[in-house]
């Protein structure tokens, strides 16, 4: 899983690289508008330990805001699957606070927290935290009507059960989305270092398009990109062990 | 195999498809104008060539497009989508370090725009060397940096000697004092701060480079060498048009007018900001009745070049006196 994470990232740049290549050299552009590989070879040269120090930096916020918004997503995905009003009112909420763009939100969080770390973290973890959210919520909403239909009609049904039968059944689709939403994480966390802090992939990014230095944006591309692969390869190969761990043994009951 | 042969066939199509639709751009009749910036009072000399119809008195059918933070003008005469455009000198002399092929016809601001404004209350900088100590604010990566940088080592200072703070868009740090010297442009959002501080109570002082010896040239009309040698007069005729609206829209005679036709573009600037703006806009562009409106400090390009070389931003000299058309 997460080889293939890897090389299917190295295929898209390759050929994004390419592309770009093609057009600067068919219109004859100048390293200006689109640099030479000669000029992003060098460019790498120079930046690449930079850059990776960056993305590091950027994964460690993404990491910590994926896990908040996780949290956030569940506590609210469980308090708002019931159909009673308070339940609709959440989800409402959800759904239209979801609407607003973050960008449009950073300068009251900003003000707030100032430009750094915590304004990081909130952005990402807001970013990343939506599309999560509405995945928790469709799943913890909808019942698992012929086996909590046992449990209520025993009388032992409670909402940990509840949320428990729902989890596992859709452990699946889950694991799938955690995994999906580390992108978003980290796009929420460059998002958030290019228009407020002084540190991460984001800001290097945002110093580099003062400077139309597109060589050192094509290298920070590809330093988020294989980060990225791998920290979702990851994220894929933990969600695979803890299927396995948590499905049935072959002939077994459930655990 | 065959998924990777659709990939590689896509690709090309895809290429194929982005390089043509960017060739035709080159034959047009329409000439189109990229400013660097958003409408404001600081390009009332390109608003005006439009709305006031200096364009047209020359059979020109010029459209003026909006610049902003992601627009670059150089790039775009290089794609054929602006024949003429408005770019920073530093730009220019990137563009050049990497083989593009820029030529400036006129230096709009004579005064650099990019200065730092202070709090009276605050020690007056008299000398350079008064920077020390200060809680300066820099926009790394931008024009400032680079003149900030350039300014302490002409002091003798070092990041050390003085405190740094990033600068953005958000004014906040400087109106809750946490940073002392901020980054502004003199023209538009210096007379906004200006006014801001001034409904409580304080008032500013601004720290301008150029009168410590740093002048680092700003923002100037450009074209391509392409485009001067298909069509020179074209290139006549627009600049001759052009510079006539800028004197037409420094002219105090003219402000009225021209002030009434900023305010259809620029919708949420305050009037009495606006006027005072212009006012500001004036000095820079036109520091006294004897400057012709457009000339090319020479010596100010090549100190930028130099400045940009020593700062590591360019690999060498790229002689951008070279490129100093004039028109």
């Amino acid at each position: 899983m997460l080889f293939r994470r890897i090389y299917q990232f190295l295929i898209v740049y390759v050929l994004a690289l390419a592309g770009l290549m093609a057009i600067k050299y068919t219109v004859g552009l100048s390293d200006y508008v689109i640099p030479g590989l000669e000029l992003i070879r060098e460019t790498a040269g120079r930046v690449a330990s930079g850059y990776f120090f960056d993305v590091m930096n950027t994964l460690s916020v993404t990491v910590l805001g994926q896990l908040i918004s996780i949290i956030m997503a569940f506590t609210v995905g469980i308090l708002g699957r019931k159909s009673s009003w308070v339940g609709s009112f959440i989800k409402v909420m959800a759904y239209n606070i979801q609407a607003y763009p973050i960008v449009a939100l950073a300068p009251i969080i900003f003000i707030l927290l100032g430009d750094g770390f915590l304004s990081r973290l909130l952005i990402a973890s807001m970013i990343c935290y939506f599309p999560l959210l509405l995945s928790v919520l469709g799943i913890m909403a909808a019942p698992i009507t012929d086996i909590e239909h046992f449990y209520i009609a025993t009388g032992r049904m409670r909402w940990q059960l509840e949320v428990k039968i729902r989890a596992f059944e859709n452990l699946s689709k889950l694991t799938t989305v955690i995994a999906g939403s580390a992108t978003l994480a980290m796009a929420g966390t460059i998002v958030a270092e290019f228009i407020a802090a002084d540190a991460g992939i984001g800001y290097s990014i945002r110093i580099a398009l003062y400077q139309s230095d597109l060589a050192g944006i094509l290298v920070a591309l590809f330093m988020i990109g294989i980060i990225i692969s791998i920290y979702q390869g990851m994220l894929e190969t933990l969600g695979e062990q803890m299927k396995t761990k948590w499905s049935a043994p072959k002939g077994g009951e459930l655990l | 195999m065959k998924m990777m042969r659709k990939i590689l066939i896509a690709t090309a199509g895809i290429t194929l498809c982005l390089a043509l639709s960017i060739s035709p751009a080159f034959a047009r009749d329409t000439v189109n104008y990229r400013l660097k910036w958003l409408f404001n009072t600081s390009v009332a000399g390109d608003i005006m060539a439009d709305a006031g119809g200096f364009f047209k008195a020359a059979g020109l059918d010029v459209k003026v497009k909006e610049g902003g933070p992601e627009k670059n003008a150089i790039k775009e005469l290089e794609l054929g989508y602006a024949d003429f455009g408005v770019a920073s000198a530093d730009q220019v002399i990137r563009a050049l370090d990497k083989g593009a092929d820029v030529v400036v016809l006129a230096q709009l601001f004579q005064i650099n725009p990019m200065q730092w404004i202070y709090r009276s209350e605050l020690p007056e900088i008299k000398r350079l060397v008064d920077l020390k100590g200060r809680n300066i604010g820099v926009t790394f990566g931008g024009n400032d940096e680079t003149i900030m940088n350039t300014l302490l080592a002409k002091a003798g200072l070092t990041y050390n000697d003085v405190s740094i703070s990033s600068v953005r868009f958000d004014f906040t740090p400087f109106l809750k004092k946490k940073v002392e010297i901020w980054p502004v442009y003199r023209n538009s959002q210096g007379v906004i701060l200006e006014d801001k501080l001034a409904k409580e109570g304080e008032s500013v002082r601004f720290f301008n480079p150029a009168d410590y010896g740093v002048s680092f040239v700003a923002n100037s009309v450009v074209t391509s060498g392409e485009v001067i040698k298909k069509n020179p007069e074209r290139v006549k005729a627009f600049m001759t048009a052009l510079m006539a609206a800028w004197e037409f829209s420094m002219d105090p005679a003219n402000r009225d007018e021209v002030l009434a036709e900023i305010k259809k573009r620029d919708k949420n600037t305050a009037d009495h900001i606006r006027e005072r703006q212009l006012g500001v806009t004036r000095l820079l562009i036109k520091p006294n009745a004897g400057v012709k409106i457009g000339t090319i400090d020479r010596a100010a390009w090549i100190q930028t070049e130099t400045i940009m070389i020593k700062e590591k931003q360019v690999k060498g000299p790229v002689h951008v006196e070279t490129r100093l058309a004039g028109f």
